[in-house]
């Protein structure tokens, strides 16, 4: 718990003065749980846990009384955004494109404004009028309980999907699987040599080219890379056993995902989903179902909190009883 | 008597000598503080255009590489960012503007390229951040000239006045 505090109060630490004064005064036992902070130009200061919206005063008091909330300012943003890309939008432009900027400790922070397009497509938001920032936790140990079934004797790993619907913690889950991958169990498997495609840098949550998560010791990323370009330069140059990528979906990961495969080299993948039925009805999919490539679904929901896992199937569909880890 | 009269003319005559080469002293080093100040600001150009350097390293670079004359100025706004965790770049380049004027001898319209880089410093794409070192230095290269020509002009007279004027006044008072 002290630790998710920590994590909380350094981040707020990078924020406008006058916000970080009322965030810090959240009550303690609320930092370790808040899961977003929501800054929009002239609108109420919004936190976000356990699935809800809450208002944040100036005092640090959290209730769903919008009248006592702190109206957030321009400057607000603006300074927040100084602060948050280290007085340098030059050097996160390809970031920003994308809609977001990540901070040490691998959080991530979007940005809704005025979106410029030039003769390469999108070229920067300007007028930034909201920033949503979302506190990476890791958690590390989550994934241990599924580990055993997703090894296959001591050297082989079964191609894995994990699916589920937003903010059910399919990127955490991952990246822990990742780490026990990568760093392997004693007198169980060896570690595997693994390659992170990180389009969102959200999975390693690079920066300046350090992992502010743990991956794991035999891990190598490929930050801010398109999924379907990075699984063939990884494949071409990294030699890795397995490949995982968080969010696939679209026709060229699919293609990219064969070439893995032909080169022998297995797949951990996340998907956004509430069901495996849901996902086998996909267009892009369909043809990864019909392959029976992924032999190990995993299928999350927030039934009993964020990252409950509510299924494990093999490559047919077919459930597999595990033990729920703690 | 014959000594004290001699002392005294001696001290005369050097501080009219020191004052007139103190004044055009000030010419000349604004002349070359300028020119140092152009070259910290195309290294400062190259970190941010060419490597898309974070600012507050790209600021300690300029202090590394640049002409420790007026390459300080940029540690100086870099700790200031830093340590205050300021909103805006610019806060940082108005603590500094007192030195500029005080250490490095720049006029109002110098000090005011200086500043209206930090106005816009680190806050938009490389290309307009390009676009915009290209203007100031142009406008320090335009002062430059102009404090070549005061250099040129001013440096030697005042310092053939401070020697005059001493001459003068041992001249009256014997």
């Amino acid at each position: 718990m002290m630790k998710e505090v920590k994590i909380y109060d350094s981040l707020v630490g990078n924020l406008n003065e006058e916000l970080k004064e009322a965030l810090r005064k959240v009550p303690l036992h609320l930092k370790g749980k808040v899961e977003e902070i929501r800054l929009k130009k002239d609108r109420p200061l919004m936190i976000y846990y356990d699935g809800k919206d809450y208002f944040v005063s100036k005092k640090g008091e959290v209730s769903k009384d919008i009248s006592k909330a702190m109206i957030v300012e321009g400057n607000h943003i603006e300074s927040t955004f100084q602060l948050i890309s280290n007085y340098s939008a030059y050097a996160y432009l390809e970031e920003i494109k994308n809609g977001y900027i990540t901070v040490t400790g691998g959080h991530r922070i979007g940005i809704g404004g005025k979106v410029v397009y030039g003769l390469r497509g999108i070229e920067n938001i300007k007028n930034i009028s909201s920033l949503n920032i979302r506190i990476a936790r890791e958690k590390i140990g989550i994934s241990d309980f599924l580990m055993p079934y997703l090894i296959k004797g001591r050297k082989g790993f079964y191609n894995t999907l994990i699916i589920s619907p937003p903010q059910c913690g399919k990127t955490t889950l991952l990246r822990d699987i990742i780490r026990n991958l990568s760093n392997g169990w004693a007198n169980y498997y060896e570690g595997f040599k693994v390659s992170i495609v990180d389009e969102r840098s959200e999975l390693a949550g690079m920066y300046n080219g350090v992992p502010q998560k743990d991956v794991g010791i035999r891990t190598d990323v490929l930050d801010g890379c398109l999924k379907s370009d990075g699984i063939i330069m990884a494949i071409r140059s990294l030699s890795p056993d397995i490949i995982a990528v968080d969010e696939i979906g679209g026709k060229r990961d699919v293609e990219a995902i064969h070439e893995a495969l032909r080169a022998g080299i297995k797949l951990i993948a996340t998907i956004h989903g509430s069901s495996i039925q849901e996902i086998k009805e996909k267009q892009s999919m369909r043809e990864i179902f019909e392959e029976r490539i992924f032999e190990r679904y995993i299928v999350l929901d927030r039934s009993k909190g964020v990252g409950t896992v509510k299924e494990l199937a093999d490559r047919n569909g077919n459930p597999i009883s595990f033990v729920r880890g703690a | 008597m014959f000594f004290l009269k001699l002392l005294s003319i001696i001290s005369i005559f050097s501080i009219c000598t020191i004052l007139g080469h103190y004044y055009g002293q000030k010419y000349a080093l604004r002349f070359e503080n300028l020119v140092a100040l152009e070259q910290c600001i195309k290294i400062l150009e190259t970190e941010i255009v060419y490597g898309a350097t974070p600012l507050p390293e790209a600021l300690s670079n300029v202090y590394k590489k640049g002409k420790p004359r007026v390459s300080y100025i940029f540690e100086e706004i870099k700790r200031d960012l830093v340590a205050n965790k300021r909103s805006f770049v610019y806060d940082s380049f108005l603590e500094i503007a007192g030195e500029l004027y005080k250490s490095l001898y720049f006029k109002k319209e110098d000090v005011e390229i200086v500043l209206s880089l930090g106005r816009v410093l680190g806050s938009s794409d490389r290309d307009d951040q390009s676009k915009i070192f290209k203007l100031v230095l142009k406008q320090i290269g335009a002062q430059i000239e102009e404090a070549k020509v005061e250099k040129n002009q001013n440096e030697k007279l005042y310092r053939n006045l401070g020697v005059i004027t001493g001459i003068g006044i041992i001249i009256l008072l014997i």
